[in-house]
């Protein structure tokens, strides 16, 4: 993952990733996950993800708030990733749960 | 020669594993909760989840065991672990099997108290608008008795249902006697502030196993501050009620729920201290809901979640001292929690569950004879909001009732299970939808859980005790026992 990190006009919070190597719809998890801390506005330019993070508490600001979504991201792109390993094996589960044990009883 | 063969000769291949479905939350900057499918939970560093993700574990090593022992990994050829998963997570939501065991009957809207924070914005007069009669009445019972749940529990609202306890006898006495062509078990709860308790009462709950909750919100000032009526006597008839109902009834016939106001927050050794002064056997702290006079007396926003949980956490620690000293005294939220986090129990409690409790779980026969899905519905539509009226006794049948578009749709848009950040979630398990709750707070039963208060409360009560038991042996074993 390759990010790079300005800070705009104050006091939003500019993120980005390169797009060859970052997930949209991890980016998306995560700015669902800081809607309590920050808005989040997700632009594509230049190969980029360009997350720019509008503060809408004064809990976090600056650094704090970067760190923060940036460990989102991180969060979001494991989930992804086990998510793209174990969901097949969760469709059993519950098809076991529901269906064939379902038919015993 | 014949020997032993080395224990290398007993590891399975790690190569041979797979990882399980598996949530995590972050806890702090290297530590992460992590849970499966049916909510076993296990604290690992951001190394150890990483490792754990990418199957870099061996026999041996610790980590591999406590993946193992938590169903996080399996081995690939072998599907005992998916059953094993498969079993647990149907036994946790089997409650579904046996819906709507609960069914309240708001037999007035009259009170004779005029709390502030009142949910159901009680009224003062009018006898004939606001009182249940005898033939809205009698096609409750019916509807209450098709739910396809063997033991119904008939619990009685209000106002302040002794108003009315004419048709309460007439509706207990009727119900036993249709319930026995039906085969079904019957449980009658009254819940009362007391203050019109008579013998007559004590009499019929007694020959009948009438069963009272009643509220009780602390110390006498406190309570008589956030429960006032004419005489300013509410808190002195309660303990009073209390007292009757343990000698003429039995000291498990009578329970007692006190609700957190803001004169609350500072005030909850002084509260629990209360509950044992009166003999009772545990406490509910109990948030604020966001209803009625509640939101038009601006009562519910006088505080946050986060005071709420400091307020918990600081009653849960007086609470966990005293069973120290050798008395049993659970706190009740805590209790329901660690039932769902340590056992595969199928609790249904109707708030915390999803698929979501309303209809599902319980069914509100308004006094008019407006069917809701929850009670909490009934408050909303108090408040001009008909959302989740599901129809009326008159014209509805239980199936109706159940399958109307606008319970169906309401249970299918707020599943946990798809929602976003819930679906994730490590919590989940233990966790559910509340959809009157998030239409009544965001105007969407989902709700934005970032944004929910419900969703802070359960993540912090859920983390604490997750934390007590991992880390805080003498407190763990009490919490285990409230479980059991």
């Amino acid at each position: 993952m390759t990010m790079n990190s300005t800070q705009a006009s104050p006091p939003d919070i500019v993120v980005d990733f390169s797009a060859s190597t970052q997930s949209l719809g991890a980016l998306r998890e995560a700015a669902y996950r800081v809607i309590g801390q920050a808005a989040c506005h997700i632009d594509e330019a230049d190969g980029r993800y360009v997350c720019r993070l509008s503060p809408s508490q004064p809990r976090l600001h600056g650094e704090e708030l970067r760190s923060h979504f940036l460990n989102l991201v991180t969060d979001e792109n494991l989930r992804e990733k086990v998510s793209g390993e174990t969901d097949r094996l969760r469709d059993v589960i519950v098809a076991l749960a529901f269906g064939s044990l379902a038919q015993e009883q | 020669m014949a020997g032993f063969a080395s224990p290398d000769a007993f590891c399975p291949e790690t190569s041979a594993l797979q990882l399980l479905p598996i949530r995590f939350e972050r806890l702090d900057a290297d530590r992460f909760l992590v849970g499966n499918m049916v909510g076993d939970l296990a604290e690992m560093t951001a190394a150890e989840l990483d490792r754990l993700c990418t199957l870099d574990i061996a026999p041996g090593d610790g980590l591999y065991e406590r993946a193992f022992e938590k169903l996080f990994i399996g081995a690939v050829d072998e599907r005992a672990q998916q059953q094993l998963l498969a079993l647990r997570l149907r036994s946790r939501l089997s409650f579904l099997r046996a819906a709507t065991p609960l069914h309240l009957f708001v037999v007035t809207l009259r009170c004779e108290h005029t709390c502030p924070y009142c949910q159901v914005s009680r009224q003062s007069k009018d006898r004939v608008r606001y009182d249940m009669d005898q033939a809205t009445a009698s096609k409750a019972i019916d509807i209450a008795l098709c739910a396809p749940a063997p033991l119904i529990k008939i619990e009685f609202q209000g106002g302040e249902p002794l108003l009315n306890f004419d048709l309460i006898r007439w509706i207990v006495v009727t119900a036993k006697q249709r319930a026995v062509r039906r085969g079904k078990q019957l449980q009658f709860v009254i819940a009362t502030n007391l203050a019109l308790l008579t013998d007559e009462v004590l009499d019929f709950c007694a020959e009948h196993d009438v069963l009272f909750s009643t509220s009780l919100d602390g110390p006498r000032d406190l309570h008589n501050r956030n429960r006032p009526r004419r005489g300013q006597n509410s808190y002195e008839l309660a303990v009073a009620g209390i007292a009757r109902i343990k000698e003429r009834l039995g000291a498990d016939r009578v329970g007692a729920l006190m609700t957190t106001t803001e004169a609350s927050l500072g005030r909850v050794e002084e509260i629990v201290d209360e509950y044992l002064r009166q003999g009772l056997d545990g406490i509910f702290l109990r948030p604020l809901s966001p209803y009625g006079f509640a939101m038009t007396t601006k009562q519910f926003h006088k505080y946050c979640g986060q005071d709420w949980l400091r307020f918990w956490k600081q009653g849960l620690r007086y609470i966990l001292d005293i069973n120290k000293s050798g008395r049993r005294f659970p706190e009740f939220y805590s209790t329901l929690m660690l039932r769902r986090m340590l056992s595969d129990e199928p609790i249904g409690y109707v708030d915390l569950r999803s698929p979501a409790g309303i209809g599902l779980g319980a069914l509100v026969y308004n006094y008019d004879g407006t069917v809701y899905a929850s009670d909490e519905a009934r408050m909303l539509a108090e408040m001009g909001d008909r959302s989740f009226a599901l129809g009326n006794v008159d014209e509805h049948s239980y199936r109706d009732l159940v399958l109307s578009d606008t319970l169906v749709s309401a249970v299918a848009d707020s599943l946990t299970q798809t929602a976003p950040q819930c679906s994730s979630c490590v919590f989940e398990p233990h966790c559910g939808a509340d959809p009157v709750y998030h239409h009544a707070t965001q105007n969407d039963v989902l709700g934005i859980k970032p944004l929910s208060e419900f969703c802070l409360r359960q993540k912090g009560v859920l983390t604490h005790l997750f934390e007590l038991l991992e880390h805080s042996p003498e407190d763990a074993a009490i919490l285990r026992s409230w479980a059991s």
